[in-house]
């Protein structure tokens, strides 16, 4: 089974698939790009809900941390879902520049947010959370997105 | 567990990297009006003191200045690490490297020994403070990676440099050479070259590449081995420089190889990459590419040629790699973090970051940028035309300039108007304070 820090950064490199194949449909016609859209925004709240009621509690409860990193990384979170929201409203009003202003925007938040994760959290949670990994790893595999 | 290492909230204030992004193009005007000053002729003379001029104002003016604000934002996410009191740091070492490139600039060109001999003391004490400063916070490091591992040899090789530096400048000072300074300079410039600048963008670019272009990921053995080969490459081509001087070129091919073959990696990497963008980063990574591949073949050449042909070489493997990739960067950089900012402030109703910069200014910029270098390469052959090239250079720094300010007016502008305020960041059960 993965670790903690393997499945969650392979999860990234899963929504980093989804996001370019969205921008690719998005490129040809914005119209069409809903579904591509969908796919990417729900495996990425996927990943963040498996993060925030998973990993990040039971990194929290563990080390005792509660206002350090996961309060930052849930921040990016909700900064993220904004962009998120702004692209589902640029699709609807077949806005391409504003999609790909946004997308680009999410691209770089969302990827040195994935660098800091799997630069020190992951790897934090890895080290304080080694014995528990695999029942946590089942629990966000198991995760029913609300 | 100590946890000070394992802060996530470290980006440094937005005035750490930008003052040295908004200094670069300015010294790139200094450097373009320099050329024009100067005699073309004295310019294809690796050694005048008005060619050593025009270099640093661009190797520590320009590309010196974008690598040392970026690495202030590229430590906390790349390394997970902060610069103590980097506020402080950037602004202390910004104000000595400014004064000292000046300094520099007009000691050097007006012979004025006091001048040179204060910009060697400037420039030294400016480079070492950030550079210091930020081995020092790599010390904090949780886990180490491959480009972890490269910013810090980077870092040696900088620190290495810049005492090589001092020594050389301090020597036009005093106006006393000794037998090695030929020597001296020579390692310099190539450390500088590869050691410094060309390492630390092999770093960058094994995360940046796959992460932001969604492009395929770099082998293993290059992540893990070539910052080593380089490395060894160039400790070889000193030593062989030193006691066996007509085998340096060996070396030189084995550290032209692996740049070369970065360059063709990343050439392939972006034809392989899954997002369909392209703009004016992608457009500056691909001329690195290919200006990259001219250096390396050009300067193992030029040995061949008693090294008749540096200047060339140092326009295509300076001007077009390390500033290319320098320019890519900072047309994605400054948007982002302006936007980062002011969305870390709570302002929502912000543009996004491709409205910030004018996507025809920056093809502009990029064409004129490339018509420069290609210009100076051929001027090397036919030295009247410098002074047309010198200033197509001149025009797309200042248009580089004004694209970089594009975006901080319109934080400032959105700092001062103060829009729609939103609360909503507040509202996702985000805990305690941000």
């Amino acid at each position: 089974m993965s670790t903690i820090k393997e499945y969650l950064t392979e999860d990234h490199g899963r929504c980093d698939e989804l996001f370019a194949a969205m921008e690719d449909v998005a490129s040809k016609s914005i119209e069409s790009a809903k579904d591509a859209y969908k796919a990417f925004a729900d495996a990425t709240e996927r990943h963040f809900q498996m993060e925030e009621r998973v990993m990040f509690l039971e990194f929290e409860r563990k080390t005792g941390m509660t206002q350090g990193p996961t309060a930052i990384m849930r921040h990016e979170h909700t900064q993220m879902r904004n962009l998120l929201q702004e692209m589902a409203k640029a699709i609807e009003e077949k806005n391409k520049d504003k999609f790909f202003g946004n997308s680009e925007t999410l691209m770089i938040l969302m990827q040195q947010h994935n660098m800091k994760e799997e630069q020190m959290l992951y790897t934090m949670a890895q080290q304080h959370l080694s014995a528990d990994s695999n029942r946590i790893v089942d629990m966000m595999q198991s995760l029913i997105v609300q | 567990m100590d946890f000070d290492g394992l802060s996530v909230d470290q980006a440094p204030p937005l005035s750490a990297p930008i003052r040295f992004f908004v200094t670069a193009p300015l010294f790139g005007i200094l450097a373009g009006i320099l050329m024009l000053l100067s005699d073309p002729q004295s310019l294809m003379n690796r050694f005048s003191p008005e060619t050593i001029v025009v270099a640093h104002a661009m190797a520590i003016g320009a590309f010196g200045f974008i690598m040392l604000g970026a690495m202030t934002q590229m430590l906390p996410v790349l390394a997970g690490v902060k610069i103590a009191k980097v506020d402080l740091v950037t602004k202390i070492s910004h104000a000595l490297l400014v004064a000292g490139t000046l300094f520099m600039i007009f000691g050097m060109y007006n012979s004025v020994s006091k001048l040179t001999l204060a910009a060697s003391v400037l420039l030294g004490a400016g480079f070492l403070i950030m550079i210091v400063s930020m081995l020092l916070a790599f010390r904090g490091v949780v886990h180490v990676t491959a480009s972890v591992r490269a910013m810090i040899t980077s870092l040696v090789f900088a620190f290495i440099i810049v005492l090589m530096g001092m020594h050389l400048l301090s020597s036009y000072g005093i106006g006393k050479f000794s037998s090695h300074h030929l020597l001296f300079a020579n390692i310099h410039s190539v450390w500088a070259t590869f050691g410094f600048a060309g390492v630390l963008i092999i770093g960058a670019a094994f995360h940046v590449l796959p992460m932001f272009y969604v492009a395929p990921r770099f082998k293993k053995f290059c992540k893990q081995k070539v910052v080593w080969l380089i490395t060894i490459g160039l400790i070889l081509w000193l030593l062989l420089n030193i006691f066996a001087d007509s085998y340096a070129t060996i070396a030189k091919i084995w550290v032209a190889m692996f740049f070369w073959a970065f360059a063709t990696t990343v050439f392939l990497k972006l034809n392989a990459r899954r997002r369909p963008v392209s703009d004016a980063t992608v457009w500056y990574w691909r001329s690195a590419a290919i200006f990259m591949t001219l250096g390396t073949f050009s300067w193992v050449i030029n040995d061949f040629y008693d090294t008749q042909y540096i200047v060339i070489v140092s326009v295509l493997i300076g001007g077009g790699f390390i500033f290319s990739i320098m320019q890519g960067m900072l047309y994605k950089i400054v948007p982002f973090l302006i936007w980062f900012h002011l969305n870390a402030k709570g302002y929502m109703s912000i543009p996004t970051m491709n409205d910030m910069i004018d996507k025809k200014m920056s093809k502009v910029q990029f064409v004129l940028y490339i018509v420069s270098l290609v210009g100076f390469v051929i001027s090397f052959f036919i030295p009247s035309l410098l002074a047309i090239f010198a200033i197509t250079f001149i025009v797309s720094m200042a248009i580089l300039e004004y694209n970089i300010i594009s975006p901080i007016l319109i934080y400032a502008k959105t700092i001062k108007t103060k829009p729609e305020f939103d609360m909503s960041a507040f509202s996702m059960g985000v805990e305690g304070k941000i």
